[in-house]
């Protein structure tokens, strides 16, 4: 009698053991599942082409920094209300350059080294020009992609 | 008959005094016997080193040179020329100043490819008509006066020579028409230059056009094979500047070449070749080549290190040196053998500059502000360093951390900002910078590193969690199966 | 809870007859012998393509093909998506896990002589898959589009090239053009995700319905055993269950393995760029890659390589079709032959994978 509870016992206990380590197995696995599914914040990725902003958020003869993958980018609204990209890279030390409004020119802050709007280099230590990108409009929208 | 012999046999003897001489003896030459007498070109002749060397004029003009018939040696037969026009004067020269066993016949040993280089040389390319190149041999070599290069007559002796090649060169009508953006001011210039002078005053040592530009195989400054080439300049003035023979009377040192090549400039011209980087002709100039005045010698610096200049300038620095008569830049980072600057520059150590002047006894605040100054920049190093040595712990984990990665640009270029608002002599600024610019990114991303190191070990106890529960399953499953089996087995007996 | 079970099951029995297959499963017997462990493999290689099926579903949510996203997508799955790290990981793990099991599986049932009559089309089917699992390892192998990835694909592509006469085409067509470029990407993309997928589900269908139709093979010496003596356990559920708990341990490690040696990126790939030190093929091609490299340039009149590649070419072509030349077991005989060949070639893959490895 008592061998016969024992037994039951036993099976009751495996019945239950089995039933809730299924359930945490299946958590653990739709977990991460689940999560992956779950879109991150971040847009998605899309290096060939980078929503740079609104044509609202530059103002005339301003310049902007825009992540491009792993490098900055220079997204500049000409006096003229022309938009152009550039590499914000310089190409003497690697020091990230800007728009100098009063200069009218790509500047570098390290070692005064200058470009002109379309990425040559005019004066000081940059021995190269800059590497354009190329802006495309979409409505409001501002896009900057890898020069084909 | 006898006429015949008696004619051939008197050839013979004076072509064998002729050769014996090595003068053309003036009877058997008989363009020049009647020239002579008309004047103009024969007496220049008369002076040509060709003359001299026994050639007549039937070398360059053809025709028959003893046919005292006008008719007859002035004949088209006779091989009669004329005056040569266009490309055929060089190719005329040419025909004995190519051929080497011609040249020797005559007793030189000039070289013999005058010709390939100037066609090959910017003069021998351009041409406005079409029809002719700019220069042929007489344009600096004259045509019928025409004597060695070291014959101080010759317009290519090397006190002539910047007169010779002005003659164009100096002309803006002339140069217009060749080349309208190049400046005619060289001679000018040269004039004013430390060779110029030493060569107004005649001494032929010092440089002239033809010294660093090539004589005949000039090439255009962005040819790169001219030997004023931004990239083959230093080469080029050591040539002199390093053969401390050559410069022996000057009295100036001659290792400036072996200074530079070492430099920072020299590196970044010579092995990166970078032609942005400055060579000798940058600082002193080219054709007014002159060392530049304790004055001027931050203005020449600034011409690309412009912001250095400026921030010196406004500096507390200006004064002291202005007073003590030091030379800006050069005092602190010399002048041929500039090297990168780096932070061991900056303090009170033993490599500092600032200790030059700055000691703990002596000019006492500009001593601790260097101190302050270093200590900033040391700080920013660790931070640095220690933000590199947390991502690259976080990827070695297999952690993604581009971003942050990224964003520690901003450190390396406040590292580099430092190094020119160093010449502020602020210490606000600079800690602005150093700090406020370089610390702070730093930090963020110690901050960003060290969460993803953390986030690396949240796997490994969601690791821990999740292979305790499959393995509780596993467990399970076996005593399932075992019991399964012992109903099986019980069943069958 | 239990009367929802078996409503279920009886709306399905009433339409489908379950009752039949739960029937014909039960009746099922797996043959027990000292060899018996070696039947779990299929099942093993079964459970990796199922989780290689859900983790590649998973990487097609965030995956792009193309030179320009391939690489900042993955990079996108490593560092944003929630447990991407994870997904990826799993998935390389169980693309080299399932070669290994379908290798064991296959090396098993070569010494087993299984693939002996009625099973020919089985071990076909099998070997098939195989080269399947192969040709995905290889496609799969370029998409992440980082530099040893590139390196890899054109040695491996080049390779291929070599063959006489077909190798130049197969090249063009395997690249999508002469070189490795962004058109190859697509190219191995569309392989890895749809053809080879294809194809092999085909594969499966036929190779699993054939088991279920003929059974688990019974070794050779059962044959001459009485009725009482073969050793045997039902199908279902003792097999099964206890290949679910080899599942469950799998799992596990596949979880460890993730976590621990997570999948790398390295760099993107540059056309332009110069090749990596060190590029080697994935563990199951060394072997060929280097003996590749052991033979001379010229042997007799034609090149060493393309012998390489004929000879291997070849030997596959033989290894797949053994059940139809190796008579002797046909007949139910012993052939030593087939035995040695085995260990012949289990020890030169062995031994020249390590030499591939470590040289």
């Amino acid at each position: 009698m008592s061998d016969l509870d024992s037994n039951q016992n036993r099976r009751s206990f495996l019945k239950y053991l089995l039933s809730t380590s299924v359930v945490g197995f299946l958590a653990s696995v739709l977990y991460p599942i689940v999560s992956y599914l779950n879109p991150p914040k971040q847009n998605e990725v899309e290096v060939s082409s980078v929503l740079a902003g609104k044509i609202s958020d530059f103002e005339k003869d301003s310049g902007k920094i825009v992540r491009f993958g792993n490098k900055p980018v220079l997204v500049i609204r000409t006096e003229k209300d022309e938009f152009k990209a550039l590499s914000a890279v310089c190409t003497h030390l690697d020091c990230t350059v800007q728009y100098k409004k009063e200069m009218g020119l790509i500047w570098c802050a390290c070692h005064n080294g200058k470009y002109d709007l379309n990425g040559k280099n005019v004066s000081g230590p940059p021995p190269r020009p800059l590497d354009i990108y190329q802006v495309n409009l979409q409505g409001e929208n501002i896009f900057v992609s890898k020069k084909a | 008959m006898k006429k015949i012999i008696f004619f051939t046999f008197t050839i013979f003897l004076l072509a064998g005094y002729s050769l014996l001489n090595g003068k053309t003896p003036e009877s058997s030459d008989q363009c020049f016997v009647c020239h002579e007498q008309l004047g103009g070109v024969a007496d220049q002749f008369k002076k040509d080193i060709h003359f001299q060397k026994g050639v007549s004029c039937a070398g360059c003009h053809g025709g028959d040179s003893r046919s005292d018939d006008m008719e007859k040696a002035m004949s088209k037969s006779a091989g009669f020329l004329g005056i040569p026009k266009g490309d055929d004067i060089s190719l005329r020269c040419a025909n004995c100043h190519e051929k080497k066993e011609m040249m020797q016949k005559y007793g030189s040993h000039l070289p013999t490819n005058q010709l390939e280089l100037l066609k090959a040389s910017v003069h021998g390319k351009l041409s406005t008509n079409g029809k002719e190149k700019i220069i042929q041999c007489i344009t600096c070599h004259n045509a019928h006066g025409i004597v060695s290069v070291k014959n101080p007559a010759s317009p290519v002796y090397p006190l002539n020579i910047p007169n010779t090649c002005g003659k164009c060169h100096s002309n803006a009508k002339f140069m217009q028409t060749y080349n309208p953006s190049l400046a005619v001011d060289q001679v000018a210039k040269y004039r004013t230059s430390v060779h110029g002078m030493r060569n107004a005053k005649g001494d032929p040592k010092p440089a002239e056009c033809a010294s660093c530009h090539g004589s005949h195989g000039i090439r255009a400054t962005k040819d790169t094979k001219s030997q004023v080439y931004a990239l083959n300049i230093p080469e080029t003035c050591s040539k002199c500047h390093s053969d401390a023979q050559y410069m022996a009377g000057y009295k100036i040192p001659t290792d400036q070449y072996a200074k530079y090549a070492i430099s920072v400039h020299g590196k970044a011209l010579l092995e990166k070749h970078d032609v942005g980087a400055p060579a000798c002709n940058s600082c002193h100039g080219n054709h007014g080549a002159t060392p530049p005045g304790v004055e001027s010698i931050s203005k020449v610096c600034g011409t690309c290190h412009a912001l250095n200049a400026d921030l010196f300038s406004s500096s507390p620095h200006k004064q002291a040196f202005d007073k003590e008569k030091l030379p800006e830049c050069e005092t602190c980072h010399s002048n041929h053998g500039i090297m990168p600057a780096t932070k061991a520059m900056l303090g009170v150590g033993k490599d500092a500059v600032c200790s030059k002047c700055h000691t703990e006894t002596k000019s006492t605040k500009g001593y601790f502000v260097a101190k302050k100054m270093r200590s900033y920049i040391d700080s920013l190093d660790t931070s640095e360093e220690l933000a590199l040595k947390l991502i690259n712990d976080a990827e070695q984990k297999g952690m993604e951390i581009s971003e942050t990665k990224f964003k520690l640009r901003d450190a390396h270029q406040a590292k580099l900002e430092a190094r020119t608002m160093v010449h502020s002599f602020s210490e606000q600024k600079f800690k602005d910078v150093v700090v406020g610019k370089g610390l702070s990114v730093t930090s963020a991303s110690i901050v960003e590193a060290k969460e993803a190191v953390d986030n690396y070990f949240f796997r490994r106890y969601g690791l821990l969690v999740s292979v305790l529960i499959i393995s509780l399953l596993s467990f399970a499953l076996y005593l399932y199966i075992k019991q399964i089996e012992k109903k099986q087995a019980e069943k069958q007996s | 809870m239990k009367k929802l079970f078996k409503d279920a099951y009886d709306y399905l029995d009433e339409r489908f007859h379950l009752e039949d297959l739960v029937h014909f499963m039960g009746k099922k017997y797996v043959p027990v012998h000292s060899h018996s462990i070696w039947y779990y493999f299929g099942g093993v290689s079964l459970f990796f393509f199922i989780v290689q099926v859900v983790t590649g579903i998973l990487l097609l949510f965030y995956y792009k093909a193309g030179p320009d996203l391939a690489f900042e997508s993955i990079q996108y799955i490593m560092s944003k998506v929630q447990f991407g790290w994870l997904i990826r990981s799993i998935h390389g793990w169980a693309a080299n896990l399932f070669i290994l099991a379908a290798v064991i599986h296959m090396f098993s049932v070569y010494f087993e002589k299984a693939y002996r009559k009625p099973r020919e089309l089985t071990w076909i089917t099998g070997m098939l898959m195989l080269f399947l699992g192969m040709g995905f390892g290889f496609s799969g192998y370029l998409l992440p589009w980082n530099e040893l990835a590139f390196f890899a694909t054109k040695v491996g592509s080049d390779i291929a090239g070599a063959v006489p006469i077909v190798g130049e085409p197969i090249k063009i067509l395997m690249r999508g053009g002469p070189d490795v470029t962004g058109a190859t990407l697509s190219r191995l993309f569309g392989f890895h995700v749809a053809l080879f997928p294809g194809i092999f589900t085909v594969m499966l269908g036929i190779h699993l319905l054939l088991i279920q139709r003929q059974g688990i093979s019974e070794p050779m010496h059962f044959a001459h055993l009485p009725q009482k003596e073969k050793k045997t356990m039902p199908f279902f559920p003792n097999f099964i269950l206890r290949d679910l708990l080899l599942w469950l341990m799998m799992l596990n490690l596949l979880a460890i393995l993730a976590v621990f040696f997570p999948a790398e990126l390295g760099h993107k790939a540059d056309a332009f760029g110069s090749a990596p030190a060190g590029i080697k093929p994935e563990w199951y091609f060394l072997f060929m890659f280097q003996s590749l490299k052991y033979l001379p340039a010229h042997i007799l009149f034609i090149e060493g390589e393309v012998l390489g590649i004929l000879l291997f070419g070849a030997a596959f072509a033989l290894w797949l079709i053994v059940p139809f030349w190796d008579r002797k077991t046909a007949r139910g005989e012993q052939n030593k032959l087939i035995t040695y060949i085995g260990i012949f070639v289990i020890m030169f893959i062995i031994v020249l994978t390590i030499l591939g490895w470590v040289v």
